[in-house]
């Protein structure tokens, strides 16, 4: 006969109740968790005995037990004391051997034992880290690295915990330095390159990691630390954009407040709505706080020439490397390395000769060797060592024999290498080239023209005088227009400080007084909650460093950056314009006697730059200044070529920091042929209609879209016309029957709505 | 005609350059492998049922695998099996050894089905007592069977406890860890350990604590198993093998102008000097051997268990009934002990 169980019993058989039980109140349960426990013993020991069966015969299973204990163990951290030990060296020792749940289980007990403190977060990752570079199994390499990716975020979110940053980036170092020949490396890459996305480490230990990793041994932690510094901040400015906009618009107050208004009122929808109105506040002044500034891994890089010469030594000169590379492997490393001497204008004579067996036509991938070229010249290099290349290039690729996506490839590098340096150009070859713009393909004629306006530009005298236009011409008159020499340097001065002059005396601006006014406009404008100051506070990042030239010269910098943060960006779009403005004004005041005129300008720019700061409001008066100034001078006539000098100053400003791809040089050799039916389809399929592709419907039903997505309803309008004919015909029928004294109270009820706002009235909107 | 102009097409296109667009990776070869696919399923060949023609240890051997089975039916019919096969062979003929045996069903002690666990038990007793090989790893199943979640699994850990006390009990408390674990889970089990000053007073931090009481509330079955094992497993560790006077006279006289020559032998036991611990580890009390009953006794006493036992017994003798004649027992295994100490 089946003998009855008692309730408690019943409910004693499960462990979940007991937990729960434990956890109410630990100390009456003490008795069952010591049970418990040395159950848990007992099968760990019989489990030792023999690590390779699995446990799954009995009703309580070992990783129950161990969940068990882990849950409750911060309830009895005495008899607990060598539970977080045991664990971690069940996991040391037979990893390779225990059942795959029994193991997640034990990584998912310490990380819970880490959650309630019981074992810190050094002692956790030096189990886990180990554990990670040691197994065998895909599983758990995976399973270890979200583990350990989320336990570095938890410890990093109230405020960035220094010393276990270091203690990891520490490891990871030795990682690749210890053995460069291993592929164990790649998780160290992997780390700090997701670490680096979220912001968590910024700094110039995680860089210094990733620049080991690129002078490795193994072709994938080399690409993986390659790839690093060639899209590393793209990937993290992009991750934080995501972030921005991930849950923004997520919350409608207004609605929610109407329904709480509704709905039936219970603690639980009350609580609801105080956390929602919690989340809002709490975005907003997000919102408004400062951003996060941040440098990026190229500038944060010590010792770039030391780095860049060692890449190209290491991966890329010698004829037996240590690593194979593949083309495309080798190709990112160029790539890297052409950026960092561009960048930095570092001085690597042997990478252009290296470039010359790269440019044909015939060879792979030839656009990126083309851009890679162009992205590491720069105005410091020596033009005789660059002419050969342009000299090959030309040869190569622009012929009348050349097919037209080849000859405006070779077009467009040719303009790019000489708009860094422009005196890599002959003035024979250039007018050879030039005359291409009166080619019939559209790429090519494209490109020709480019390298005309760059001329016009940078180096007018090379050209033919018909080919020079009115300002060059005009300019090389007067005698401003020069060739800058080789490694002139212009001085640095602010965009369109004159204009700013200008107004303030227009305006009858005292500089002395209105001071302290646009500080406080500026608060006044941007409404932050915060103090009165525009500046941010970069808090130091606590690491130490080293008293070096360089480096200090770095940090001088980068104090300098934070501190015009708004004026960082001003500049830059500043940047934007300079040849639109500056002939302009400079026109207008133009004098015979250059030295005079140079005279008056100096002291009209030492007056305000450097008698005063320029307020944020300022900035902004500043910023907008100059684009009126840059439409309004512009007369219909010369519209076009302000325009096309604008872009060409864009194009220039976009040198200097962004790398340069294969597809600019390619340019515009895509509208040189006509477009197949396959590329038609394709590129009216691109994009879906939510990111703005081609939308094919009519206005009224994206309107209808629109409002739907935004949660509103239909008009009452709307509804009207949609009824059902049925349900009107009643109404319909006594109306014509009514009474004058019903007409009247239907009408006054009318009336009366109309003035309250429907029928319940618009309270609580 | 139609088919003639395609055949055209076709030939010609085999000679036709592919034309390579400048910067662009070189195109895939027309005659590449695809190696891109991956095995959806693996496909065993059909198992053979038939036991016809196979030699009679093969079948055994197949039969103790069985129970390692993942279905319960599996395991208790693989039990049964063997249970009839070793009672129909004698002992000297059986494919493999006893030991082997027990290795193998050992873990079946743990085993979540009631009709396994009897079998189990069935089979066990029919094993040959004197061949069983080393018994701690039995001793640790049943310690962890006896501190189990589920009263069924504890009671039927009991039975083989009882079984191993009664068949080995000299190897049983002298194996590693036999005399003190087990000690240490009877007390658990009993609750005795809240003896050790606790019990219902003031605990450390200021606050009341009540320890539960130690009978759960369906029936007293289980404690009153558990007490008369436990007497039995005591009566195991203490009782002295009686010294026959006649026998020791004998060897006294075959010897006899030796007087003590014991003491001047080589020992007979393993690491003699074991006790004194010159050069070891520190040690671990909880999982040493203890060979004799003089030292099982001083074991028992200096882990502070004897107290613990002795005011337990007191405490349950109270409780009158089935479970006072059992604590009864116990008192009167303690007292092998006490009296000494």
């Amino acid at each position: 006969m089946k003998r009855k169980l008692g309730a408690l019993e019943k409910v004693d058989a499960d462990l979940p109740n007991l937990q729960h039980k434990l956890k109410i109140d630990p100390r009456s349960y003490e008795q069952d968790f010591v049970n418990q426990y040395n159950q848990y013993r007992s099968l760990k020991e019989l489990f030792l005995q023999s690590p390779t069966t699995t446990d799954d015969s009995g009703i309580v299973r070992l990783r129950d037990l161990v969940d068990f204990v882990s849950h409750t163990a911060d309830c009895y951290p005495k008899l607990t004391t060598a539970f977080a030990s045991d664990l971690v060296e069940l996991l040391d020792l037979h990893h390779a051997t225990l059942d795959s749940e029994l193991r997640d289980k034990l990584v998912g007990a310490l990380v819970l034992l880490r959650r309630k403190e019981t074992i810190d977060s050094v002692q956790l990752l030096d189990t886990l880290w180990p554990l990670l570079l040691k197994t065998p199994s895909k599983n758990l390499r995976a399973l270890l690295f979200q583990k350990i990716l989320s336990d570095l975020r938890t410890a990093n979110q109230k405020a960035t915990n220094h010393k276990l940053n270091r203690h990891i980036q520490s490891k990871c170092f030795e990682l690749i330095v210890s053995d460069p020949t291993s592929a164990k490396g790649l998780w160290a890459v992997k780390l700090t390159r997701e670490l680096w996305k979220r912001q968590i480490w910024s700094d110039a230990k995680a860089v210094s990691v990733m620049k080991e990793a690129a002078l490795s041994q193994d072709a994938k932690v080399v690409t993986g630390g390659v790839r690093f510094f060639l899209g590393g901040d793209q990937e993290r400015e992009e991750a934080a954009a995501e972030e921005d906009t991930d849950d923004e618009g997520n919350i409608d107050m207004g609605k929610l407040r109407h329904q709480a208004g509704i709905n039936k009122k219970t603690g639980k929808r009350a609580n609801e709505l105080r956390t929602a109105a919690a989340k809002v506040k709490r975005k907003e002044k997000k919102k408004n706080s400062p951003h996060q500034l941040n440098f990026s891994a190229l500038h944060l890089l010590h010792d770039p020439q030391g780095f860049a010469e060692e890449l190209f030594q290491r991966h890329l000169q010698p004829a037996q490397p240590k690593v194979r590379l593949v083309l495309e492997q080798k190709l990112l490393v160029l790539q890297l390395v052409s950026r960092l001497v561009g960048l930095h204008k570092l001085t690597l004579e042997p990478l252009y000769s290296y470039f010359i067996k790269f440019l044909t036509p015939k060879q792979p991938s030839v656009t990126s060797f083309l851009a890679s070229l162009a992205q590491s010249a720069h105005s410091l290099v020596p033009p005789d060592i660059l002419e050969p290349l342009v000299v090959k290039i030309a040869n190569e690729f622009v012929s009348e024999a050349s097919a037209g996506e080849v000859a405006s490839a070779g077009l467009n590098s040719i303009r790019e290498i000489c708009a860094r340096q422009p005196l890599a150009m002959s003035d024979t070859l250039l007018q050879d080239l030039v005359q291409y713009r009166k080619s019939k393909d559209k790429g090519v004629q494209m490109a020709a023209r480019g390298l005309l306006s760059l001329y016009r530009e940078v180096g007018a005298e090379l050209l033919r005088k018909r080919d020079r236009g009115r300002d060059a011409a005009m300019g090389l008159r007067i005698g401003e227009k020069q060739t800058a020499r080789f490694g002139e340097v212009g001085t640095g001065e602010i965009e369109g400080l004159e204009l700013l002059e200008k107004w303030k005396e227009e305006q009858g601006i005292d500089s002395e007084a209105d001071e302290e006014a646009g500080w406080n406009n500026w608060d006044a404008e941007s409404d932050s909650d915060d103090d009165g100051e525009g500046w941010i506070n970069v808090e130091s990042d606590g690491e130490e460093i080293d008293i070096s030239d360089s480096e200090d010269e770095r940090e001088k910098k980068a104090k300098a950056a934070a501190k015009s943060e708004p004026t960082f960006e001003a500049q830059q779009s500043a940047g934007n314009t300079p040849a639109a403005t500056t002939p302009g004004s400079s026109r207008a005041t133009a004098s015979l006697e250059p030295e005079a005129a140079l005279k008056r300008e100096e002291s009209r720019i030492s007056r305000l730059a450097t008698t005063r700061i320029l307020t944020p409001a300022d900035l902004a008066k500043l910023n907008e200044l100059r684009s009126t100034a840059a439409i309004t001078a512009a007369l219909p006539a010369t519209k076009r070529r302000k325009l096309l000098a604008s872009q060409a100053a864009a194009a220039a400003s976009r040198h200097a920091d962004d790398p340069l791809t294969a597809a600019q040089i390619s340019g515009l050799s895509a509208h040189s042929y006509k477009a197949t039916r396959q590329e038609k389809i394709a590129m009216a399929k691109e994009g879906s209609r939510e990111e703005g592709g081609n939308d094919h419907r009519s206005t009224t039903a994206r309107r209808k879209e629109k409002k739907e997505s935004e949660g509103k309803s239909t008009s009452n309008k709307e509804k009207e016309r949609k009824k059902n004919f049925l349900m009107t015909l009643g109404k319909a029928k006594r109306k014509g029957k009514r009474s004058l004294t019903q007409e009247r109270a239907i009408l006054k009820g009318h009336v009366e709505r109309r003035k309250r706002g429907g029928k319940r009235g618009n309270k609580g909107q | 005609m139609g088919s003639s102009a395609k055949k055209k097409r076709e030939k010609k296109s085999d000679f036709k350059k592919t034309k390579l667009k400048v910067g662009k990776a070189r195109p895939k070869n027309t005659n590449a492998t695809d190696t891109s696919f991956a095995a959806k399923s693996i496909v065993l060949k059909q198992q053979s049922l038939s036991e016809s023609g196979r030699d009679p240890s093969t079948i055994f051997n197949h039969n103790l695998s069985l129970l390692a089975s993942k279905a319960d039916t599996q395991r208790r019919d693989a039990l049964a099996w063997l249970t009839n096969a070793i009672t129909a062979m004698n002992a000297a003929a059986l494919p493999q050894p006893p030991s082997a045996i027990l290795l193998k069903a050992q873990p079946l002690i743990l085993d979540g089905t009631a009709s396994v666990r009897s079998q189990l038990l069935k089979l066990l007793r029919i094993l040959p007592v004197d061949q069983l090989g080393p018994l701690d790893q039995v001793l640790l199943y049943t310690r962890a069977g006896m501190s189990h979640l589920s009263t069924d699994i504890k009671l039927s850990s009991l039975d083989i406890l009882d079984w191993l006390i009664e068949a080995q009990p000299e190897s049983i408390v002298s194996c590693a860890g036999g005399w003190v674990k087990t000690l240490e889970t009877f007390e658990t089990l009993l609750s005795w350990n809240g003896a050790k000053g606790t019990t219902g007073s003031l605990t450390g931090d200021g606050k009341w604590s009540a320890t539960k009481p130690t009978v759960s509330l369906g029936s007293s079955k289980l404690l009153v198993h558990q007490l008369n094992t436990l007497t039995a497993f005591l009566n195991a560790g203490l009782v002295r093998p009686e010294r026959d006077d006649n026998l020791l006279a004998i060897q006294a006289a075959e010897c006899w102008p030796l007087w003590h020559h014991q003491a001047h032998l080589m020992p007979t036991k393993s690491n003699p000097y074991g006790y004194l611990n010159l050069c070891g580890k520190k040690r671990d009390t909880e999982s040493d051997m203890y060979e004799d009953p003089e030292e099982r006794q001083e074991a028992f006493i200096t882990s502070g268990m004897c107290r613990a036992f002795v005011q337990g017994v007191t405490e349950a003798k109270k409780e009158g009934g089935e479970v006072g004649r059992a604590a009864a027992g116990v008192a009167k295994a303690l007292q092998l002990v006490v009296d000494v100490g």
